[in-house]
């Protein structure tokens, strides 16, 4: 558990006197990484995403001792934070940064830099796939985000959108398709 | 676009997650093998998501500066508090009426002689008052009427009849 982490159990366990929300807040440290992650996924500010992950873990002490097992705990955590950071998808406060300051940061942290013909190429494209994210349906962007970027396989995203396998495998092609077909109309090789 | 091509495109997404059957999977392959427009839709399914995970971990980058939501927690009602301001606010409140008990300035007896000087009072007062008002409906009388007013509420300056000789004066 890190730092940060630990200065919030410590104030949430001064708060919480009873073991069920204790036990919840325990769960919800625990998945905090997993919740950043979801809430990276959706693009969303800084800000945007302390106030998202606020309102899950009020939800969380509140609601979760209608669940029985850590699992379901779990699947309704991550349900909940996808659902409100769609809210904030539909509101289109998500993926705000354009590329070329993504690319910035990217250079700026360390991270693998291109050769300097491909950089413009990079930023065309990679301004292409932003602003599709942006403008991605939240039906599509749901299933997009827990597949490619959490790891979880479609039985899971079906799981936790209320949706059958079959649905989400069919959602994520509509949605790669639209990614794909946007950087080919744009004109951009791959 | 040949048919085959939409056919192979319907599972392209598929192929290229590992999903497919395969017997399917070499089926699109054969057909890669030999079509250029697919492979270029395949490799800009395959560009696209690297690019989306650049965006996506761009954002992961930056939450770290999220901060853990310390206003997520439970207010816990802090009874000894409450308990500590309720007791203060009940000594000041009893301490102030047994203070103003002490200091206020005893409440001067009422006796016998003092009441039945008030009945008294108020009964001539209120012959007084009937009787100037019998009087008042007569327009010559007026001089005589506010006189008669005027005795009432200074010779019996606590009845009630005074207060109406008051008002009618008035």
């Amino acid at each position: 558990m890190n730092e940060m982490n630990s200065d919030f159990a410590a104030d949430a366990y001064q708060a919480a006197d009873e073991r069920s929300s204790k036990l919840n807040l325990n769960i919800f440290l625990a998945e905090l990484g997993r919740l950043k992650r979801i809430v990276a996924g959706f693009g969303l500010s800084v800000q945007d995403g302390e106030d998202v992950l606020q309102d899950v873990s009020i939800k969380a002490l509140k609601h979760f001792e209608k669940y029985r097992n850590r699992e379901d705990s779990i699947r309704w955590l991550i349900k909940v934070t996808v659902n409100r950071c769609l809210m904030e998808h539909r509101r289109r406060r998500s993926f705000r940064r354009h590329a070329q300051e993504i690319l910035r940061r990217r250079a700026e942290f360390g991270a693998k830099s291109n050769r300097a013909d491909e950089k413009a190429i990079v930023v065309e494209e990679l301004e292409i796939v932003r602003e599709s994210l942006q403008e991605l349906d939240d039906s599509l962007l749901g299933p997009m985000v827990l597949r490619y970027f959490c790891d979880l396989n479609s039985k899971e995203v079906g799981q936790i959108l209320g949706l059958n396998p079959s649905t989400v495998r069919s959602r994520l092609r509509e949605a790669r398709m639209i990614l794909a077909k946007r950087l080919l109309e744009r004109g951009v090789e791959p | 676009m040949e048919k085959s091509c939409e056919e192979i495109r319907e599972m392209l997404v598929d192929y290229a997650d590992g999903q497919l059957l395969p017997s399917d999977s070499k089926k699109v392959a054969d057909h890669l093998a030999e079509c250029a427009h697919c492979r270029k839709m395949l490799d800009a399914l395959q560009r696209s998501l690297e690019l989306a995970g650049v965006v996506w971990e761009d954002g992961l980058a930056e939450t770290k500066e999220i901060r853990a939501p310390i206003h997520g927690k439970v207010r816990k009602i802090r009874w000894p508090r409450y308990a500590a301001i309720a007791a203060g606010i009940l000594l000041v409140v009893t301490t102030s009426i047994v203070w103003r008990e002490l200091v206020r300035p005893a409440k001067k007896e009422l006796t016998f002689a003092e009441i039945e000087r008030r009945i008294t009072e108020s009964s001539n007062a209120a012959r007084l008052l009937a009787a100037t008002e019998l009087l008042a409906e007569y327009p010559d009388a007026e001089t005589i009427v506010k006189e008669q007013y005027r005795y009432i509420v200074e010779t019996y300056p606590e009845t009630a009849a005074a207060a109406k000789a008051k008002l009618k004066i008035q």
